[in-house]
């Protein structure tokens, strides 16, 4: 879509539009046995459980007896008398307002921080990655721990500095907020994507830019924001969609409490159709909870195509 | 930002000293936790309890690091995480850049198509096949066995890196092949000799992110395995501090084990820092072309 | 060493099915009976030694090699994947639920038939539990969980609080508690998870019916109604009063290191199970602590339910597992018992061993009141053991524990009834 009008759209690599090889008999062949298992994954790994979760989510399904099929009963049920489904709706929402942009603001400004020329500024780079290269359970427990409100660094930290301590993930208030504190640590992710931007966004503007007489805040509103505008709107798109999909996190910190309120979707699919304790799980209803959560980040994806040019992406090679 | 430099003096020096004491708290927020994590796992049980707590041990409990990883089983726990992962490593990168070869570089029909689907697929949430998935690999046998975990991979199971593959070999110059082609090679011969090679920095990352994501992985070994002796690292850390029964998480042992869970990630990690930091990076600079 | 290792895990954890423990293999060879349980390796490790003494020659039997926790996860996926071992450690409600979707085998049979392992000899509160509706029984209760209160001895000296003893009443116990709490780094006087945690509605029955009142529930098995009475409301009143006045931790407490925490002596007094007096064994806590029983209001009343042990349906000898369960019940907790005092046996004859380890651990207190508690002539159920207890583990969530956060009034109480009410009627 639309490709014409983005700016610094440049070629797709040396030989665009005349490259592709010729001999098409023998490449489809060829292709095909390339990308077969892909294809085969993409049937088995993406369609089959498609097709399959949405029938479930039809049906009263404990996976020890064969499902037996209610229509909207599941759907009845999460709109109407279930207490835990709009919480977790909430919830959800909740993590992803407050975590989203966040992990926005605070990458692109460590990114802006780290693309200075300081001495010392590839080991901050270096140091503000290291939480996103150590595996999640253990900084998530790490965390659980840091988080305690007796004996965690945290509340020791600001107690020894004279600030006020709180109760973190045992608040209903606070515990949201706290898991969103443990996610953001692992903001180096999020700087990194940002960082590559940045540092191909050319410097020709920059000076030109200068010249104009402009400051450093009207050169980031006019040249940076613009330019690294696809990947805000890429970073906004992953995140969202990851953010919908928190599981470890609340798993591990809070197990969804105090109350409900770190009871976020994907948690409530995992002890519905996985429950502990020796319950029966009941799998249709979780499909049924999944399916709502599917349509919302597809609704989230279409409505920031609806607003910017998603087609970022698009396959831009000719036919 | 380069304006800096023309800047006058005095307010150059505050912003440098800003600059300084803004990478000090940042440097000290990534590393802090850490370093305390280094002292819970050197403290003993009880003292781990003490209020107020102390941020250095009173004794050094070097035993923790011996009874810690001995309490989960590490050493085991250890090859089976090193074997699913590189086992799905190999599958992941193999596979990608099977696909982003075909894509990128043959032509035929359906390649579009196909294209759309694989990236598309990118958006579902992986928790859509959670239960499907389950009974399907409950009824063949898989299931308490590491072929979810590693099967998936082969076929092409992430497909950012089939995104990542096709993105890096359109960059190639399409005359060598044509070269390769006039002396008489197959496309298979091409592949693995002309382009793996030209593509190492390309396969090098995709690497590095398939480990981080299989070394990483909870939801899926957690649901697919039961048996213990099974279990990846990621499984066997969390185990160690679910509460059940009344009984009270070991924090100083868990912490113990945890420095050594981290330890071949962050190993790796500055080994190959310029393939992390690329990796992620990538995605930020393929948005450009 | 380390290569016998590799071979093994290769061969057996990963890329080939057939590994499960209990493949019997040739027919000619002895039965190989798996025994699954949630102890800890300690545990565990006195359990195998015992299990090691039965002598069967047709008869192997293995116990699985489990870790601590994830035992409930653990737990439903062998469910999901029909590979349960032939014995496994289960609570109430597993038992309840499994047997009524016909997953376990119904051992009240065997029980008549038997005269020195017959019903009789177990606690008759644990067996009337472990019968279903229609008179199976899916499992033998083998422990009896008690629950009462620990409290630092030290902590309520220091204070001047009267350390607390049987027939300390409702109001004893909060008013120690706010006295309690701010001294010596305790955050709470009274850690109480089984108070404001998702069982909470069902402890409370405690206090109406040594009040005289109803409890919530009628049964926890097959529950007709749910009720909260004028005396029931007036504890939870108390309750919510307590945690407003932050000495009582409130609903969203992590109770998970409220042990630790009370033996590092920062937490003066909490609710717990006897199962804890193994665990301070082993840790020696640096205060002087003891075990008292519920407060009352006029009778004693507590709360107490029992685990047991359950086999699957689909076991293949159930004769020989059913030797083994018996071994089990009768000897094992001889053995272990005396090393890891965790709890009394639901089978009477082997409650001895448990009272003399604690008797000689100089746990006096524990003793007394796990004594008194299997004798309260007044108990009441922890939780629902139905089916559709999840659901109401929500609405509780949803509309309980608000109450006793002061976030809802406690007018709301009737309509929170209602609703479980309603989940009673339709069956979920």
């Amino acid at each position: 879509m639309n490709r014409s009008s983005r700016p610094l759209q440049r070629g797709n690599g040396p030989g665009r539009g005349k490259g592709l090889s010729r001999g098409a008999g023998s490449d489809t062949v060829a292709a095909y046995l390339f990308i077969a298992p892909a294809i085969i994954g993409f049937t088995v790994f993406v369609g089959y459980p498609l097709i399959r979760s949405f029938y479930l989510a039809l049906t009263k399904y404990n996976g020890l007896a064969d499902p037996v099929f209610v229509g909207l009963g599941n759907f009845r049920r999460l709109f109407g008398g279930d207490p835990a489904f709009w919480p977790a709706l909430r919830a959800t929402g909740y993590l992803v307002v407050l975590y989203v942009p966040l992990s926005l603001i605070l990458g692109l400004a460590l990114a802006m921080f780290c693309n200075q020329r300081f001495r010392g500024v590839r080991i901050v780079r270096t140091l503000a990655y290291l939480p996103v290269v150590l595996p999640a359970v253990a900084t998530i427990t790490l965390w659980k721990f840091i988080l305690n409100p007796e004996v965690g660094l945290l509340n020791t930290v600001l107690d020894r500095l004279g600030l006020p301590t709180s109760l973190w993930l045992q608040s209903p208030s606070m515990s949201m907020p706290s898991v969103v504190l443990m996610m953001l640590w692992g903001v180096g992710g999020t700087m990194i994507i940002f960082l590559a931007a940045l540092q191909s966004v050319p410097t020709e503007l920059y000076e030109a830019a200068k010249v104009d007489g402009a400051g450093p805040w009207s050169a980031f509103i006019r040249i940076t924001l613009p330019t690294i505008s696809p990947i805000i709107l890429l970073q906004v798109i992953l995140q969202t969609t990851a953010a919908l999909q928190t599981f470890n996190q609340p798993k591990i910190l809070t197990n969804g409490g105090p109350g409900f309120s770190t009871n976020v979707l994907m948690l409530s699919i995992y002890n519905n159709g996985f429950p502990n304790l020796g319950r029966i799980p009941q799998l249709g209803y979780a499909s049924a909870q999944v399916w709502v959560l599917f349509i919302v980040i597809i609704a989230v994806i279409a409505l920031a195509a609806k607003f910017t040019s998603l087609w970022t992406y698009s396959d831009n090679t000719p036919d | 930002m380069t304006t800096l430099q023309t800047e006058r003096r005095p307010r150059r020096l505050i912003g440098t000293t800003a600059w300084y004491v803004t990478a000090l708290f940042v440097a000290a927020v990534m590393i802090v936790p850490l370093l305390w994590m280094i002292t819970i796992g050197l403290k003993s049980g009880s003292a781990v309890f003490e209020i107020p707590p102390r941020l250095l041990p009173r004794e050094w409990t070097w035993s923790n690091f011996i009874d810690g990883p001995k309490a989960i089983h590490f050493p085991r726990l250890l090859l089976n995480s090193t074997i699913i992962t590189a086992l799905s490593v190999l599958g992941g990168v193999m596979t990608a850049m099977m696909t982003g070869y075909a894509l990128a570089r043959l032509r035929f029909p359906g390649r579009k198509v196909w294209f759309y689907l694989f990236v598309g697929s990118m958006l579902l949430p992986g928790v859509v096949g959670l239960i499907p998935l389950f009974q399907l690999y409950k009824s063949i046998g898989w299931y308490d066995t590491w072929l979810p975990l590693i099967v998936p991979a082969f076929l092409g199971g992430n497909p950012l890196f089939i995104f990542l593959a096709r993105q890096y070999f359109l960059a190639i110059p399409y005359s060598i092949d044509e070269a390769a082609k006039i002396d008489g090679a197959g496309h298979l011969r091409i592949f693995t000799q002309v382009m793996l090679p030209l593509t190492r920095p390309a396969w090098i990352t995709m690497a590095i992110l398939a480990f981080q994501a299989s070394w990483n992985d909870y939801l899926n070994p957690l649901v697919y395995l039961y048996s213990s002796g099974k279990w990846p690292l990621s499984v066997g850390m969390a185990a160690f501090i679910s509460p059940f029964a009344g009984k009270t998480p070991d924090w100083s042992y868990y912490m113990a084990t945890n420095l050594l869970y981290m330890l071949p990630p962050l190993v790796l990690f500055f080994v190959a820092q310029r393939y992390f930091i690329q990796g992620l990076g990538s995605l930020g600079s393929t948005t450009q072309k | 060493m380390k290569t016998k290792l590799i071979g093994a895990t290769l061969a057996c954890a990963g890329l080939l099915t057939a590994c499960g423990g209990s493949d019997s293999g040739a027919s000619d060879g002895p039965v190989t009976v798996t025994v699954m349980t949630w102890e800890s390796t300690q545990t565990n490790a006195v359990i195998k030694k015992a299990l090691a003494e039965f002598k069967d020659d047709n008869i192997k039997v293995e116990l699985l090699d489990t870790p601590s926790g994830q035992y409930g996860d653990k737990l439903s996926s062998l469910t999901q994947a029909k590979k349960l071992p032939d014995l496994f450690w289960c609570g109430n409600d597993t038992e309840q639920q499994y047997t009524q979707q016909g997953l376990l085998v119904d051992w009240s049979s065997k029980l008549k038939d038997s005269s020195d392992f017959g019903a009789d000899k177990f606690v008759p509160s644990a067996i009337a539990n472990w019968t279903t509706a229609d008179g199976q029984m899916g499992g033998l209760p083998s422990l009896m969980n008690t629950y009462g209160v620990w409290y630092n001895a030290d902590a309520f000296t220091a204070a001047g609080v009267t350390i607390p003893k049987a027939g300390w009443t409702w109001d004893d116990m909060y008013g120690a508690a706010a006295k309690l709490t701010g001294k010596n780094g305790a955050k709470y006087g009274l850690v109480a998870d089984q108070l404001t945690g998702p069982d909470g509605p069902f402890t409370m029955s405690m206090y109406s019916v040594s009040a005289g009142g109803a409890p919530f529930t009628d049964d926890v098995n097959h529950p007709t109604k749910a009720e909260a009475d004028a005396k029931y409301t007036e504890g939870v009143q108390k309750l919510t009063d307590a945690v407003k006045s932050g000495s009582v931790a409130p609903p969203g407490y992590d109770a998970s290191n409220a042990q630790s925490l009370f033996a590092a002596g920062k937490v003066p007094m909490m609710f717990g199970g006897q199962w804890l007096a193994a665990g301070f064994q082993v840790d020696k806590p640096k205060v002087k602590y003891g075990f008292v029983p519920f407060p009352q209001v006029t009778t004693p009343a507590t709360l107490y339910d029992s685990v047991g042990i359950c086999t699957p349906q689909y076991t293949k000898n159930q004769d020989s597992t059913f030797k083994v369960l018996q071994y089990l019940n009768t000897k094992v907790w001889d053995a272990v018992l005396p090393e890891s005092p965790v709890a009394p046996p639901a089978y009477t004859p082997a409650q001895a061993s448990y009272f003399d380890a604690l008797t000689k651990a100089e746990q006096t207190t524990v003793v007394d009141t796990v004594k008194a508690d299997l004798a309260a002539e007044k108990t009441v159920g922890v939780r629902f053991t139905t089916q559709w207890a999840q659901q109401v583990g929500d609405l509780t969530t949803a509309e309980y524990q608000p109450i006793i956060s002061g976030k809802k009034p406690i007018t709301n109480l009737p309509a929170y009834v209602e609703k479980i009410n309603g989940l009673i009627k339709s069956g979920g």
